[in-house]
C-alpha cells in the first residue's frame, strides 16, 4: 500500500513540473507588470526600472527560473512581491481557511447526496426520483456566488442569525468561528449536493441493471438488501472518483465563495495575486494547488479496495 | 429621587452622541504594510496618514499648510526653508517631537535601504534636490533646496509619500527592520491581520492644531472621537450593502449605482463628494489615425460631456474638461471653458480631417469603482452617432496599465490619480514620448510652460501659465478630460461629522451614537 502512494505520488513529479515551467512562462506571457501595478499611473520609466531590478524582474527568464526553482527545490517558495510576506506559509495558513469549509461541504453532501441517489434510482420515474432530480438540477445550475448572496440575504440579513461580513479564526474563537464558516460551507454543499446526487443516481440505475442485481432478487433478497449490500457497493466507485475530483478542484478554487463571504482563503489569495501580477504567489499557488489536486486522487485510489475487494493496490 | 436625578442626567448622554465608540469600516483591499510610503497604494496611505503627520499637509483645497510645524518662513533666494515645530506634539510612545526627530526620519527616507517612495522625488534625479537638513535647535529645521522650487512643499505633503512623515526611531527595531509606525497622528496603530482587517485606536495625547471641529484635508481640527476604528476588508460590493444594511458595517464607500437604493433605507445615509481625480479618454497622438489633429477636434466636439457625465457617474458627477480640478484655487474662469458638444461642427471636422471610417478602439477595464467602461461605452455610442468607428476592447487594469505605460493605444478610458498643484496635474501627462511612452501630451512649448510652472512662485504668474496651458490642451486635443471622480460613501445614521474628501476616510472629527 505504501509503495503504491509513494510510486503514485512520485509519478506526480513530471506533472508538477509541467505545472511549474507552465505556469512560469504563461503567467509572464500575460501583459501586464507587477512593477508598475505598485507605482501606478504616476510612475516613470526610472523608477519602474529601479523596482524592477529591487524585485529582481530585470533578470533574463532563464535566470528567473533557474532562482526560483532552485529555491523550490529547497523548499522555499519565495517571497510575494506585493506584501513581502514568505510564500509558502501564506499558502498554507491560507489553505487551511479554504480546507475547512470544502471538507466539511464536500463531507455532509456527500452524506446526503449518495444516499439520495441510490433512493432516486431505485424509486426511478416515481415523483420522489423526479422531485429529486429536479433539486440536484437546480442546485447544481445555481451560480455559487448567487447562491451564497441569497443565502447572505436570508440568514444575515432578513433572520439575523448570522454574521453577514468578516472572518473569525476557528482557533481565535471556536463559536464565532464556526458561526463565521456556516454561510459558506451551506452555499458549497448545496451546490454538491446537486453534482453527486446525479452521479449517485446514475452509477446506480446502470448496476440496478445488472444480472447479478435481478438474481438477488430472484434469490428473495430483500429490497434493502439488494441496494445496500449488493448495488450500492459497486455503484458507490464512480460517484467516489467524482468525490475525489470535486475535492481536489474545490481545495483549491472557491474564490468566489470567498469573495462573496469575505473568508480569506487560498482562492482568493490566487485571484488577488493574479490581478497584481505577483508572479511568485501565483506560482507557488498554482503548484500546491496541483500537488493537492495529486495528492487527493491518491488517496481517493488508495481508498477504492475498501468499497470494491476487487480492486487492490497492487 | 436620587435615581430620577441620576436618570434625569444620563437621559441627554444617551440621547446624543456618545464619544469613544468603536466602529467597522469595510475597505475593498488589504493595505500593502505599515510602513509609510514604502509599500504602498491609496488605501495604505489612507491608513497611515490617521497615525502619522508630516511637517506640511493638503488643506481641503490641496495646498500645502503647517502640520507639524506651527510656520514654515522661506529665504529671499527661494533656496532655504525653515520650519518652526509645534510646541507640546507627541509621538504615540509619549516622547515629544523635536528636531532631531525630522532630522532622523528624514536621513531614513534619504537612505536607498529604505525603499521609499519618494527618495527620487527629493535627491535631484527629478530634479528637485534637496541640498542639507539641519537641526539648528530642537525646534527648527532648515532645508536648503539646490534651486527655486515651487512644488516643494507640496512634494513633502503628497499623500503617496505619506507625507514625508515624521516618525519616531522606536519604528524601527534595532536591527534595522521596521516595527509599527510610532507618529504623532491623532490615532495610533492597533492590529493587523493580514487579508482580514487593521485596526487602530485613539491617541489620547493627542495635539490637534485646531480644535474648533472643523475637518480641513490633512490640517484643521484632527480630534480622535472614537475609541477604535477597525478596517474590515470586504471585496464584494453586495456583501458591503449587506453589511451595510445589517449593521454589521458602520461605513463604506459604496458603488454610485448603489446610491439610490441604498438613500431609501432608514438607518443609512449617504454623502457624496468630488475628487481631484480625473476620468480621462487618453487619444494616442502618434497612431496613424488618432495622429490627425483635427479628427480628434472632431471626437471632442461630437460628446454630450454632459450626458456622458450623467451616465457614467450615475448622476453623481459634473463635468470638467479641463486638467485642473474644480476645487484647485487655480480653477477659475478660463478652466471652465472647455470642449463644446457640436455635432455640426464634429461632421465639418471630419471632412476636413479626410476621415474614411478607419477603426478607433477605445480601451476600457470593468473594476467596479471606476467608470472606465460605462463611460467608454457612452462614448463608443456618441462616437457612432457622429459617424466615427469606434469600438471597444475591454482589458484587465494590469493589461490597461501596461499598454498606457507603453503608448500602445489608439484611445482609452482611464482615470489620473489626484494632483493637486497645476504644475503636477500638466506634467502627470505631458512630456517626451521619445523618452516616456506613457507621456499623452508631447508639445515642447507646453513643456517650457510647465516647467516654468514648476520653479515659479508668484501667483498671478503661475495662473496666467495654467490658463494658457488648459486652452492649448483644449485646442490640440491630446486626451480630453471628462469628469472628477466621486465619492460615494454610506454610513450609518448613527455616525456624525464624517466627510468625505480624496477618497480618504479620515476618522478624525468622526463620533457615533451609542
Amino acid at each position: 500500500m505504501l509503495r503504491f502512494a509513494l510510486t503514485r505520488v512520485a509519478m506526480a513529479l513530471p506533472t508538477l513540473l509541467i505545472v511549474a515551467v507552465s505556469v512560469f512562462v504563461l503567467i509572464r506571457l500575460i501583459p501586464g507588470d507587477p512593477a508598475s501595478l505598485m507605482l501606478g499611473d504616476l510612475a516613470t520609466p526610472a523608477s519602474i526600472a529601479d523596482l524592477r531590478a529591487r524585485l529582481g524582474l530585470d533578470q533574463s527568464l532563464f535566470v528567473q527560473f533557474g532562482i526560483w526553482f532552485g529555491n523550490l527545490l529547497k523548499g522555499d517558495l519565495g517571497i510575494s512581491i506585493n506584501t513581502q510576506e514568505p510564500i509558502l506559509p501564506l499558502i498554507l495558513s491560507r489553505f487551511w481557511i479554504s480546507a475547512q469549509i470544502v471538507l466539511i461541504a464536500v463531507f455532509c453532501a456527500s452524506l446526503v447526496a449518495v444516499p439520495a441517489g441510490v433512493i432516486a434510482a431505485w424509486k426511478q420515474d416515481s415523483g420522489l426520483d423526479l422531485g429529486l432530480v429536479t433539486v440536484a438540477t437546480l442546485l447544481l445550475s445555481i451560480p455559487t456566488f448567487w447562491l451564497g448572496l441569497l443565502l447572505l440575504l436570508f440568514f444575515g440579513l432578513k433572520l439575523g442569525w448570522l454574521p453577514v461580513v468578516g472572518y473569525v479564526s476557528i482557533g481565535d474563537d471556536p463559536w464565532r468561528g464556526v458561526l463565521y464558516l456556516v454561510m459558506p460551507i451551506l452555499t458549497l454543499f448545496l451546490h454538491e449536493i446537486g453534482v453527486l446526487l446525479r452521479m449517485a443516481r446514475a452509477s446506480t440505475l446502470e448496476v440496478l441493471r445488472l444480472d447479478y442485481v435481478t438474481h438477488a432478487r430472484a434469490k428473495g433478497l430483500s429490497e434493502m438488501a439488494v441496494l445496500w449490500r449488493h448495488a450500492f457497493k459497486n455503484a458507490f466507485g464512480p460517484t467516489w472518483t467524482l468525490i475525489g475530483l470535486v475535492l481536489g478542484n474545490l481545495l483549491g478554487g472557491i474564490a468566489v465563495v470567498e469573495t462573496v463571504f469575505t473568508i480569506p482563503g487560498l482562492g482568493r489569495l490566487l485571484v488577488d495575486a493574479i490581478f497584481a501580477r505577483d508572479y511568485p504567489v501565483i506560482q507557488g499557488c498554482m503548484l500546491f494547488v496541483a500537488f493537492t489536486y495529486v495528492l487527493v486522487n491518491v488517496v481517493i485510489d488508495l481508498c477504492y479496495p475498501i468499497f470494491d475487494p476487487r480492486v487492490t493496490a497492487e | 429621587m436620587n435615581r430620577l436625578l441620576a436618570s434625569a442626567c444620563l437621559l441627554p448622554l444617551l440621547a446624543g452622541p456618545v464619544l469613544a465608540q468603536s466602529l467597522t469600516v469595510a475597505v475593498q483591499a488589504d493595505v500593502r504594510s505599515i510602513n509609510p510610503g514604502v509599500n504602498r497604494d491609496d488605501g495604505t496611505d489612507d491608513f497611515a496618514l490617521q497615525m502619522v503627520e508630516g511637517l506640511v499637509g493638503y488643506d481641503e483645497g490641496g495646498t500645502p499648510q503647517p502640520l507639524l510645524a506651527e510656520k514654515v518662513a522661506l529665504s529671499a533666494d527661494g533656496k532655504t526653508y525653515t520650519f518652526t515645530l509645534r510646541k507640546g506634539v507627541k509621538f504615540h510612545n509619549g516622547a515629544e517631537l523635536s528636531s532631531a526627530d525630522v532630522l532622523w526620519s528624514w536621513n531614513r527616507y534619504m537612505d536607498a535601504k529604505t525603499e521609499w517612495r519618494c527618495t527620487s522625488d527629493f535627491d535631484g534625479r527629478s530634479g528637485l534636490k534637496v541640498e542639507s537638513v539641519e537641526a539648528p535647535d530642537a525646534q527648527t529645521i532648515v532645508m536648503k533646496l539646490d534651486k527655486p522650487n515651487a512644488l516643494f512643499l507640496d512634494s513633502l505633503a503628497r499623500t503617496d509619500c505619506a507625507m514625508t512623515a515624521i516618525l519616531h526611531k522606536d519604528s524601527v527595531k534595532p536591527d534595522g527592520t521596521f516595527d509599527k509606525p510610532i507618529g504623532t497622528g491623532p490615532y495610533k496603530f492597533g492590529e493587523w491581520k493580514r487579508s482580514e482587517y487593521f485596526t487602530m485606536t485613539a491617541f489620547e495625547g493627542y495635539a490637534s492644531p485646531k480644535t474648533d471641529g472643523k475637518a480641513d484635508g490633512y490640517v484643521g481640527s484632527k480630534r480622535p472621537l472614537l475609541k477604535e476604528v477597525k478596517f474590515l476588508v470586504v471585496k464584494d460590493p453586495a456583501t458591503v450593502k449587506a453589511g451595510l444594511t445589517s449593521g454589521a458595517l458602520d461605513l463604506s464607500e459604496i458603488l454610485p449605482s448603489d446610491v439610490a437604493e441604498i438613500r431609501k433605507l432608514p438607518t443609512l445615509e449617504v454623502v457624496t463628494a468630488a475628487t481631484a481625480v480625473r476620468q480621462v479618454l487618453l487619444i494616442q497622438t502618434r497612431d496613424a489615425v488618432m495622429g490627425n489633429q483635427k479628427l480628434r477636434q472632431a471626437i471632442a466636439a461630437a460628446l454630450d460631456m454632459d450626458e456622458v457625465v450623467a451616465a457614467a457617474s450615475d448622476n453623481l458627477g459634473q463635468t470638467n474638461t479641463s486638467p485642473i480640478h474644480p476645487g484647485s484655487s487655480y480653477f477659475g474662469a478660463v478652466e471652465k471653458q472647455g470642449h463644446k458638444f457640436d455635432p455640426a461642427r464634429a461632421k465639418k471636422l471630419l471632412a476636413e480631417a479626410g476621415y474614411k471610417g478607419e477603426k478607433v478602439v477605445i480601451l476600457a477595464n470593468k473594476r467596479p469603482r471606476v467608470p472606465s467602461f460605462p463611460a467608454a461605452v457612452v462614448v463608443q455610442s456618441m462616437l457612432q452617432a457622429a459617424g466615427i468607428n469606434a469600438d471597444i476592447e475591454v482589458l484587465d487594469w494590469a493589461t490597461q496599465l501596461d499598454r498606457y505605460n507603453k503608448g500602445n493605444y489608439q484611445m482609452q478610458s482611464f482615470s489620473f490619480s489626484a494632483r493637486f498643484d497645476p504644475a503636477l496635474a500638466f506634467e502627470q501627462f505631458a512630456g517626451p514620448k521619445d523618452k516616456q511612452p506613457r507621456k499623452v501630451w508631447d508639445n515642447p512649448q507646453a513643456q517650457e510652460k510647465i516647467e516654468r510652472l514648476m520653479s515659479l512662485s508668484d501667483r498671478a504668474e503661475r495662473q496666467k501659465l495654467v490658463d494658457e496651458l488648459h486652452k492649448a490642451v483644449i485646442d490640440e486635443v491630446p486626451l480630453i478630460f471628462m469628469f472628477n471622480g466621486v465619492d460615494a460613501i454610506a454610513h450609518s445614521k448613527r455616525i456624525t461629522g464624517f466627510k468625505p474628501w480624496q477618497s480618504k476616510l479620515r476618522m478624525w472629527e468622526v463620533t457615533a451614537a451609542k
